[in-house]
């Protein structure tokens, strides 16, 4: 690539000073900023990004701007705030559509004055947009039971870089017209266009919900009392292993070292016999049942004990569920974890001074199935850590995927896998 | 060609006789086109290699499986080489404690689930030709059923696919043990891609614990727009069903004709609803969901009361497909979706088609997620009537679309909707797909005339065969239900 031009005049608005502090990546300030009100103007808004080129870092809620390898170049904040309308919504038909600029709590809110929601439960709900839960592909402790973001999402709107917006999927909920674009897009961080819009599918809230705790001494009987529950039919809705110092972080203390947590969830007289079964599961494990009432913000401190701010590296391995023991036996002393049993996932959050050390052990136990990501770390760590690791199978069409839609490369560069 | 393709698949697998390519020339649509080489390939890397013999030769490929298409998935209209995965029919592997398995594309799809019953599992999406078509046609047009209804469609069950690229090379792609992998979920976009990007040539999917008990109930109602309104209150009500099915009056009347399933002649409507779960919850449901179909209009709601009444009930369902012939000798099946709550005036509106064409439409569909199947009865041997058909068809997707619905729930594209695709899709979301699909198969080699409007062949010389009727195309007829 040449030189850039430091003359050209890049398109955009005007930025102060502390919005360029709030809008850094990494340590990088953007020049300028770009907030479309629609996704037209969305599209318009790329197609001068493009032509200059700029180079563009898309904007939500910022929860997640801790994920990804430090962007290449960034000019122009190109910001979701103005779009956050909840565009149409039908109860009976279970499906809306929504701006990417929406934020998670205000679309449950709405969903939630029908009796209805939308199963995902990423953190920070309050900030985080749906185009970022999108882009970012945050799914929270529901995943085993519900599914991800690419099991809710049926329709979707992309601003691309040629000024176009192209729309895959549709509004109802069985649909095979076309190619399912929207799985392109869930998780791609922005790299291969800006996501204006989203048709969700949503669902009932359950009738009845409850939380149950099992205490151990050590990880194995844990996850194991976790993995048979989730196998069974009367799956929970969340079943994660915290250890001790998790536990805390998320503001309960325990004398015991390891700790299954399980949200049950669904019609009433089946959470009555899911936590039966959850109790003599935890039993058989050799663990202590514990049902006493629990703060109602635990869960929510579990969901954002993922996306933590400040000097924390937060290190997520997604491994085959035989590798878990292994893994939690990895762990360092001064590190905190929980686990996703069901899932395969296991987050770490660990020091910036053991971060480097703890991601190399942890890539090679993860085996050749694991994939273990830097979800988080502040900009100075960062730099001297391989975020993604080696670049998956079917790389080669990724990277032409990303030529195919941004020819120019004008969007979040270098921040995804393999420097896309 | 045929040597060096017998060179990777040996003597007997790759052949062009022309009276065994007239064995391939058609799937369960209307439409027809011959290959000029059929290739049975016994392992991926053979797949590979053949995709490879034939895009360096320019040579078209169209994969086959079960060839239930009702779309022409597997016509091969462009000629070139088909390759059917018959002899890939394996079981791989069944990892309970991971809840996965690993098949080939050409198991069938009731035999996975047959195969995970003893374990206490089985594979949920269960499309109405599951004992016909394969998982690899299933992951191809991303196959739903009437239990996809709460458990999802064949995508929201595959986490990683083994492909074999228009290049010849064998790549791997997805999480296989998790759903979330790093990078673009190329997964995803290839499962419901229609063989138009790459074959599949290995599939991981999720399967589940079977539940406990399911319940069955029968709803008679007056008329279908009453029955529609209840599928919504249900829908609303909080209680989502395993399946909601529906039969108007001239399927009722077929059905009881060919099977004496114990429908209601007299009833305008009937709604096939299940639930499941632990016995006291499906209980419970099962009573919850009868008040609901009272409240909404129901004159009569019957409780399977065992399993054998439940399979009865199922039954009549089941047949619907084949009972079309006690009433017509040839049949179109649609496929469109709406809005569950545009059901009630989208049916109206087909109803009026019906009155003002003179061709009786009879409606036995996926209630529940709005998935409409209009099946159009005529007779073949009358000139112009399938020319009327088609036009029939194309209205009613129109409808559909109209509705904010979409031309295609389960069924595909393929070649019989390439121009409706028009309906749901502007020339810039085409634009965009068909720059997707070139990143795959650059020179537009694989299944070559589908999907895309306007490339190929025209629609006109795409000819029904006098005489043909649907029904003797299908594989199992008596089985099949749509
Ligand atoms: C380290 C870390 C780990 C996390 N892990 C998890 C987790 O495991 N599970 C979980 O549920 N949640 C997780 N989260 C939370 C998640 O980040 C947020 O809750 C939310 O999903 C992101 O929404 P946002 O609007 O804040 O996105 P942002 O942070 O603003 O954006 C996220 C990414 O998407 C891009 N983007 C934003 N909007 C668009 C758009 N409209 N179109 C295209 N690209 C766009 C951005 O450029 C950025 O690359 C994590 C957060 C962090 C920081
Ligand atoms: C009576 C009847 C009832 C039906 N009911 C349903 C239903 O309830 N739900 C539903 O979704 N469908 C239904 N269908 C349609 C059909 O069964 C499905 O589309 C099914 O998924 C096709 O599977 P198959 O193995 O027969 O694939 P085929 O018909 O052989 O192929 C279908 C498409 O997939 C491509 N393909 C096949 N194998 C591969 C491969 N290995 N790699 C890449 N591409 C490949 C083909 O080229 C073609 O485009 C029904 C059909 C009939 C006849």
């Amino acid at each position: 690539m040449g030189v850039r031009a430091g003359a050209t005049v890049l398109p955009g608005h005007q930025i102060t000073v502390d919005e360029q502090r709030r809008l850094s990546v990494d340590d990088l300030l953007p020049s300028k900023i770009m907030h479309p009100g629609d996704a037209e103007d969305a599209g318009r808004g790329l197609r001068l990004c493009d032509l200059t080129p700029a180079a563009v870092v898309v904007w939500g809620g910022g929860t997640q701007m801790r994920l990804g390898a430090p962007p290449r170049r960034y000019d122009i904040a190109f910001s979701t705030e103005r779009m956050t309308r909840l565009l149409e919504y039908e109860p009976a038909d279970l499906t809306c559509r929504v701006e990417a600029g929406m934020r998670l709590s205000d679309l449950q809110a709405a969903l939630g004055a029908q009796g209805q929601r939308l199963p995902l439960d990423p953190p920070h709900p309050e900030r985080a947009t749906v185009g970022g839960m999108v882009a970012a592909n945050t799914n929270g402790l529901g995943r085993a039971r519900y599914g991800t973001v690419r099991d809710w999402v049926i329709g979707i709107a992309v601003a691309y870089p040629s000024g176009k917006v192209a729309r895959a999927g549709g509004k109802v909920v069985k649909n095979v017209a076309g190619y399912d674009l929207m799985k392109l897009h869930i998780g791609a961080l922005g790299t291969l266009g800006v996501v204006a819009e989203v048709n969700l599918k949503v669902q009932a809230i359950p009738e009845s919900e409850a939380t149950l705790l099992g205490h151990f001494e050590t990880a194995t009987p844990a996850v194991a009392a976790g993995l048979l529950l989730a196998r069974s039919y009367l799956a929970p809705a969340a079943a994660t292993v915290l250890d001790r110092r998790a536990l805390w972080e998320c503001g309960l203390t325990a004398d015991w070292r390891w700790t299954l947590a399980l949200k049950l969830e669904g019609y009433a007289r089946e959470v009555d016999a899911a936590r039966d079964q959850a109790v003599g599961a935890i039993r058989d494990a050799g663990g202590r049942v514990e049902g006493a009432d629990l703060p109602a913000t635990f869960w929510d401190a579990v969901r954002d004990w993922s996306a933590p701010d400040g000097d924390v590296v937060l290190l997520r391995a997604i491994a085959p569920i035989a590798a878990i023991p292994t893994l939690s036996g990895a762990i360092p002393s001064e590190a905190s974890v929980i686990i996703q049993p069901a899932a395969g996932v296991v987050d770490l959050r660990v020091a910036p001074s053991s971060a480097a050390p703890t991601l190399q052990r942890v890539r090679s136990l993860a085996g050749d199935e694991g994939q273990v990501v830097v979800a988080s770390a502040p900009a100075a760590v960062k730099s001297s850590l391989d975020v993604w690791g080696p670049p998956p199978p079917g790389f080669p069409i990724m990277r032409a995927l990303k030529q195919a839609l941004d020819p120019n490369g004008i969007l979040n560069p270098g921040r995804f896998v393999g420097g896309i | 060609m045929l040597a060096r393709l017998r060179d990777v698949v040996g003597e007997r697998y790759a052949f062009a006789d022309p009276y065994e390519m007239r064995l391939y020339q058609y799937d369960a649509s209307p439409e027809t086109a011959l290959p000029e080489i059929v290739v049975i390939p016994g392992t991926s890397e053979e797949v590979a290699r053949v995709v490879k013999i034939c895009t360096d030769a320019s040579v078209p490929v169209t994969a086959r499986s079960g060839a239930s298409s009702l779309a022409g998935g597997t016509v091969p209209v462009e000629g070139g080489v088909v390759i059917t995965f018959a002899r890939m029919d394996r079981i791989l592997e069944i990892d309970t404690e991971n809840l996965r398995a690993v098949v080939q594309p050409g198991v069938v799809n009731l035999a996975l689930s047959q195969a995970l019953k003893p374990l206490g599992y089985y594979y949920a999406p269960d499309p109405s030709s599951q004992g016909a078509c394969t998982i690899g046609g299933n992951v191809a047009t991303n196959a739903g059923g009437p239990h996809t209804l709460i458990y999802g469609v064949t995508v929201n069950h595959v986490t990683g696919l083994e492909v074999a690229l228009p290049s010849g090379e064998l790549v791997q792609v997805g999480g296989r043990k998790s759903a979330e992998a790093i990078g673009y979920d190329l997964t995803g976009l290839l499962v419901g891609s229609e063989g138009t990007m790459a074959l599949v040539t290995r599939i991981w999917v999720k399967i589940q614990p079977l539940p406990p008990v399911q319940k069955t109930l029968m709803a008679v109602y007056p008329d279908v727009a009453t029955a529609s309104n209840a599928v919504s209150a249900i829908v609303r009500t909080g209680i989502l069903p395993a399946a909601i099915e529906m039969m108007d009056k001239l399927s009722i009347q077929a059905i009881e004709a060919a099977s004496h399933a114990g429908y209601p002649l007299d009833a305008g409507a009937v709604l096939l609803l299940e639930v499941d779960g632990i016995p006291e919850v499906a209980q419970e449901l099962g009573e919850r969901m009868a008040k609901v179909c009272r409240d909404n209009g129901a004159s009569e709601v019957r409780i399977a009361r065992d399993e054998q009444e439940r399979q009865a009930l199922w039954k009549g369902r089941k047949g619907a497909f084949s009972a079309m012939g006690r009433l017509s000798s040839d049949f179109y099946v649609m496929d469109g979706v709406v809005p569950r709550t545009k059901l009630p005036e989208t049916l109206a509106k087909i109803d009026a088609i019906s009155e003002r064409t003179g061709f009786k439409i009879c409606n036995v569909f996926h209630a529940g997620d709005g998935n409409l199947h209009p099946l159009v009865l005529f007779d073949a041997f009358q000139p112009g009537q399938y020319e009327a058909v088609l036009a029939i068809g194309d209205e009613i997707l129109k409808l559909c679309a109209q509705a904010g619905g979409s031309v295609t729930g389960e069924h595909g594209i393929g070649l019989e909707k390439r121009e409706n695709i028009r309906y749901v899709f502007s020339d810039d979301d085409l634009e965009v797909m068909d720059r997707v699909r070139r990143v795959f198969d650059p020179h537009i080699l694989m299944n070559p005339g589908k999907i895309f409007p306007g490339n190929g062949l025209q629609p006109s010389a795409v000819r029904y065969p006098p005489g043909y009727s649907r029904r003797q195309a299908v594989a199992g007829g008596e089985d099949l239900w749509v």
